[in-house]
C-alpha cells in the first residue's frame, strides 16, 4: 500500500500533491463528494452549473471567460463525476506551467484566487442564487439530460444501468432528472448549496512542477472554510443477488442496433479477487486481445465495437455492441458463449498474457496525463485501496488463470438491455 | 540516413528529422520522463484521393468512395493472422485512422518499443487481401457506417460539407456508403495500396522517451524499398466552384433538440506551407474574437436560450478546401443564424478591439502549448501539418507574425453572407 498520502489541510479537506516536470501545463482539480440519492442528484447537478454563470469578483460567465483568457487562457471546467454511488461536483483548472509562460507572472495565486472566488462566493440576491442564473441554467440541464438521447451507444450503457438497478441508488442518472428540476428554486438550492459547502469531504489535486510548501501554502490561504462536524465519504453498495433475469426492448428509429448486458460480479475492490476480475473483464472484452473482439466482430463480422467494462465500485461488469437489430440472437448467443469459455477455464496463453501485458501498459500510461493520475487517485481512494501504479502493477501481474476462471464463476447476467428500430 | 536536430526555445523540445534513401521522412521527438512512446506511420493518402493516375499508366483510375479507410482496417490483416495479436502479445495498443487527407497506422506502448516498431514497420508494407477477408470486413464496416448513421453529430458535419461543396470529395462520408464499399475487391484494393503506400508519400513520426539513433537502425533494416519511384502520383479532384452548394440542408433523427453546424466555405485557398499556417492562427483569433465564449454576441445567444454549453468554433485549412464551422445544439438554430449574421454585419472592421486582439492571442498560445502535453496530439498533429507543409516548430513565427491587421482583412474576405450554409438535424415530428 504505496499510494499516494493526501496532506490534511482541516477536517474534510485533503490536499495531494502530483509533482511533475513533463507536461506544458499544471492542473488542480476540486472534488466535492456526495452521497448519490434522489433527492439530491439534481441540485448537485445543478450546482456547478449555476456557479460558473458568476461570482462576486467575476459578475458573469463573460466576466469569467474574459478573465481566464488574459491568465493565458486558463481552462475552467466543472460538473458531475460519478463514481459508483457518490457524485462527485467537480471543478478543474488547467494553466501553463511557469517554466513555459513568456511574462513574469504568479498564475497559481491568481488561479486558486479564481477557483475560491467560484466555488465559495457566488453572486446572490436576497440571501438566494441570483434568480435568472438559476432560472436559464435549469434549461440548459434540462437540455443536457434529455440530450442522452442523441449519443446511442451512451445511451444505451446508461439504460441498461438503470434498468439493472432501478431500486438502487446507482441506477439514478449521475446528473438527476427532469421532474426533479421542477422543485429547484434559487433559495432552495441556495440554501442546499451552502449545506453541501460546509458538509461534504473535498478533496484537492495539484499536478505540475511548482514546489510543495507553495502550493501548501497558496491552497491553506484561499480555502478557509469552517467545515461541519460530521463529514463522511459517500459509500457503494454492491448486491450479490440476481435471482430471475430482466429482459428490456426499447424501440426508438435508429439505423442499428445497440445490445447492453448488465451482470453483477459480486466483487468490490477491496476484494482480493478484485484483480482477477480485472483480467477476467479484459480477456472477455478489453480490446483487441479479447475474445469479444476476435469472435463477435473478427470472427462473425457481427459488430464494429464491442467490449465489456467494470463498473468497479458497484461490483457490475457491462457488455455493449452496436449489431444489426435481425442479429439480435447471434450476437447474444455468441457474447455469453464467450463467457461461458472462461468459466471453462478455455483462456490460451495468448489471450492471458496480452490482456495482462495490454492491462500493465494501461496502467503505466496513466502517468503521462494529468488528469488521468488525478483520476486513478480518485479511484483509489474511494475504492479504500491506496494502491499505487506499482502496488497495482504487482496485484495484476500475479493473477492466475485458474483466479480468473474461479471469479467468472460468480459473474452473473442481471438485465439485457435492447435499442432496436421500429418495425 | 542522416539526422537534423530542430530546437524550440518556446517549447524546450528537440525533434530530429531524416529522409531515408526510399524518400521516407522521418521525424523523431524524443520526450524523456513519459511511460509512453508513440509512432505513427502515416501515408498522404485519404478519402478524398479517389481519382488520380497510377505512375506509369497513361488514364485516370476512379475508385469507389470509402476505399482509403476500407484499406485501413485490411492492413491489420496478414497471411499469419491479425496484426493486433502481434502488438497484444507485447502489451502495446495498435490503432488507425483515416481522415480526408491521411491514412494513419500508429501503436503506443510502454515496454518493447523497438520490436513493436518492427511489427508496425512491416505491417504497414505488408499488404494481404483476398476474396475471403474482403468479404468480412464489408460486415464490420458496414456496421461502423450503421454507427455513424445514427450519430446526429456526424451527420450534421456531413450535412454542412454537403452545402458547402457542388463537386469536392470532403463531401463525401470517410467510411463510403454500404453501397460504395460493397463494389471494393481485392484488385482494388492493391492497386490503391501500389500507389499511396510508397515510403515516398509516407511520413514516420515516433514521440516517447526513445533514442533517435535507434529509431533510425530499425527503419534501415526494415523500409524494403531502396529508392523512390520515377513519377509523381497525380491526383485528380474535380472543378470546385467557389459558390457554396445549398444554403441549407436539414435531416430528421431522434434527437431531443434540434443540432445545428454552420459556417463559411473558404475561397482564399490553393497553398499551403507557412501561408496556410498563418491563415490557419490569424482565422482562429478571429472566432474567438467575433462567437468566443467571452463575446457579447455569444452570451446573448446564451442567455437568449438559443445555444448552451455545447457551442463550439473552429476552422479547417487544407491546401485544397477550407471552412470555419460553429455548432452546437439549439431550439432555433434559424435565429442563431439570423443573429450572427446580423451581427457580422453591422460589424465593421473597425468594431474590433486591438485589446481583444492581444488577450485571444495568449489563449492561442496555450492551445499550442498544450498539444504538447499528449504525445498521441503531438504526433497526430505535427504529421498531419507535414502533409500540408507546415512544420509546427515554425509555429511561433507564424503567430508572431500575425498583425491586429491581419484579422480585421480576414473578418472581411472571410464572412460572406452568400458563402455561409446552415445544416440542422431535427428532432422527428
Amino acid at each position: 500500500m504505496n499510494g499516494l498520502k493526501g496532506i490534511n489541510l482541516k477536517k474534510g479537506l485533503n490536499l495531494y500533491y502530483l509533482p511533475t516536470q513533463k507536461f506544458k501545463t499544471s492542473t488542480i482539480s476540486v472534488n466535492i463528494h456526495r452521497q448519490l440519492q434522489k433527492k439530491d442528484a439534481t441540485k448537485n447537478a445543478l450546482i456547478p452549473y449555476v456557479l460558473r454563470r458568476g461570482c462576486r469578483d467575476f459578475p458573469t460567465s463573460q466576466a469569467i471567460t474574459q478573465h481566464l483568457e488574459g491568465l493565458y487562457g486558463t481552462i475552467f471546467d466543472c460538473g458531475i463525476n460519478k463514481k459508483g454511488e457518490d457524485q462527485i461536483i467537480f471543478f478543474n483548472f488547467e494553466m501553463i506551467d511557469e517554466t513555459y509562460l513568456p511574462e513574469d507572472m504568479n498564475l497559481l495565486e491568481s488561479v486558486l484566487h479564481f477557483a475560491k472566488a467560484v466555488i465559495f462566493d457566488p453572486v446572490t440576491e436576497n440571501a438566494a442564487f441570483k434568480k435568472e442564473y438559476v432560472a436559464q441554467e435549469k434549461e440548459k440541464l434540462k437540455d443536457v439530460i434529455q440530450g442522452l438521447i442523441n449519443h446511442k451507444t451512451s445511451y444505451a450503457v446508461e439504460r441498461c444501468y438503470q434498468e439493472m438497478c432501478k431500486n438502487e441508488r446507482f441506477g439514478i442518472y449521475e446528473l438527476g432528472s427532469v421532474e426533479d428540476l421542477n422543485g429547484i428554486d434559487e433559495k432552495n438550492l441556495y440554501e442546499y448549496y451552502k449545506d453541501v459547502m460546509r458538509t461534504s469531504p473535498i478533496d484537492i489535486f495539484v499536478a505540475g512542477s511548482l514546489k510543495r510548501e507553495t502550493i501548501v501554502d497558496t491552497v491553506n490561504r484561499f480555502f478557509d472554510m469552517e467545515p461541519a462536524e460530521n463529514i463522511a465519504y459517500p459509500s457503494t453498495e454492491i448486491i450479490s443477488e440476481v435471482g430471475e433475469h430482466k429482459k428490456v426492448e426499447e424501440e426508438l428509429p435508429v439505423a442499428q442496433g445497440k445490445l447492453s448486458l448488465g451482470f453483477r460480479t459480486k466483487i468490490s475492490p477491496r476484494d482480493k479477487e478484485y484483480h482477477a476480475l480485472v483480467v477476467c473483464n479484459g480477456i472477455l472484452g478489453g480490446g483487441p486481445p479479447s475474445k469479444l473482439f476476435n469472435n463477435v466482430r473478427e470472427r462473425l463480422s457481427l459488430a464494429y465495437y464491442v467490449f465489456s467494462r467494470l463498473e468497479k465500485f458497484k461490483g457490475l461488469m457491462l457488455v455493449s455492441a452496436g449489431i444489426e437489430v435481425e442479429k439480435y440472437q447471434d450476437a447474444l448467443d455468441e457474447i455469453l458463449a464467450q463467457i461461458d469459455e472462461i468459466k471453462k477455464g478455455n483462456i490460451s496463453d495468448d489471450e492471458y498474457h496480452a490482456t495482462i501485458s495490454s492491462l500493465v501498459n494501461g496502467i503505466k500510461s496513466l502517468k503521462d496525463n494529468a488528469y488521468h493520475m488525478i483520476e486513478y487517485h480518485i479511484s483509489q481512494l474511494l475504492g479504500g485501496t491506496e494502491d499505487s501504479f506499482e502496488d497495482l502493477i504487482e496485484k495484476i501481474t500475479a493473477v492466475k488463470k485458474e483466479d480468473v476462471v474461479a471469479v467468472a464463476q460468480n459473474i452473473e447476467l442481471d438485465t439485457i438491455y435492447f435499442l432496436k428500430n421500429k418495425q | 540516413m542522416l539526422l537534423k536536430q530542430y530546437h524550440s526555445e518556446t517549447l524546450k523540445e528537440d525533434v530530429y528529422h531524416g529522409v531515408h534513401k526510399s524518400g521516407l521522412n522521418v521525424y523523431i521527438l524524443p520526450k524523456q520522463g513519459y511511460s509512453k512512446s508513440y509512432a505513427v506511420f502515416a501515408t498522404h493518402y485519404g478519402s478524398i484521393d479517389n481519382k488520380f493516375v497510377v505512375p506509369g499508366e497513361k488514364q485516370a483510375t476512379e475508385v469507389p468512395d470509402g476505399i482509403a479507410h476500407f484499406l485501413e482496417h485490411k492492413m491489420f490483416e496478414e497471411q499469419e493472422g491479425s496484426v493486433f495479436n502481434q502488438f497484444s502479445r507485447l502489451g502495446a495498443l495498435p490503432n488507425a485512422f483515416t481522415s480526408f487527407n491521411m491514412t494513419a497506422y500508429l501503436f503506443s506502448c510502454t515496454d518493447h518499443f523497438y520490436d513493436n516498431l518492427d511489427i508496425l514497420l512491416n505491417f504497414v508494407q505488408n499488404p494481404y487481401f483476398t476474396d475471403e477477408n474482403v468479404q468480412k470486413e464489408q460486415g464490420i464496416i458496414g456496421q461502423e457506417i450503421r454507427m455513424y448513421e445514427d450519430d446526429p453529430n456526424w451527420r450534421v458535419f456531413f450535412n454542412f460539407l454537403g452545402g458547402l461543396y457542388h463537386h469536392h470529395p470532403v463531401k463525401q462520408d470517410v467510411g463510403g456508403t454500404i453501397d460504395s464499399i460493397g463494389k471494393i475487391d481485392k484488385e482494388i484494393l492493391y492497386k490503391c495500396y501500389n500507389t499511396f503506400y510508397h515510403p515516398s508519400n509516407m511520413i514516420l513520426f515516433v514521440v516517447g522517451d526513445v533514442d533517435a539513433d535507434t529509431v533510425v537502425s530499425h527503419v534501415e533494416k526494415d523500409i524494403k524499398k531502396e529508392h523512390p519511384p520515377q513519377e509523381d502520383i497525380q491526383r485528380i479532384y474535380p472543378e470546385e466552384p467557389s459558390t457554396i452548394y445549398q444554403q441549407k440542408v436539414e435531416q430528421h433523427l431522434s434527437v431531443s433538440i434540434p443540432l445545428f453546424h454552420m459556417g463559411f466555405k473558404d475561397t482564399d485557398i490553393g497553398y499551403g506551407g507557412q501561408r496556410l499556417l498563418k491563415k490557419d492562427i490569424t482565422t482562429r483569433i478571429l472566432l474567438e474574437m467575433i462567437l468566443g465564449k467571452s463575446t457579447s454576441l455569444y452570451q446573448s445567444l446564451y442567455e437568449q436560450g438559443l445555444i448552451n454549453s455545447t457551442f463550439d468554433v473552429d476552422f479547417t485549412a487544407e491546401k485544397g478546401y477550407g471552412y470555419t464551422v460553429f455548432g452546437g445544439e439549439s431550439p432555433d438554430p434559424e435565429k442563431v443564424r439570423q443573429q450572427i449574421l446580423d451581427e457580422i454585419n453591422k460589424g465593421q472592421r473597425e468594431d474590433l478591439d486591438p485589446k481583444v486582439f492581444e488577450r485571444i492571442k495568449k489563449v492561442i498560445f496555450a492551445r499550442f502549448l498544450r498539444q504538447f502535453n499528449s504525445i498521441e496530439r503531438l504526433a497526430n498533429s505535427f504529421t498531419a501539418s507535414l502533409f500540408k507543409g507546415i512544420h509546427l516548430f515554425d509555429y511561433m513565427e507564424a503567430y508572431q507574425s500575425v498583425t491586429f491587421k491581419d484579422v480585421q482583412e480576414r473578418f472581411e474576405s472571410h464572412f460572406k453572407p452568400e458563402n455561409m450554409v446552415l445544416s440542422i438535424v431535427k428532432p422527428l415530428e
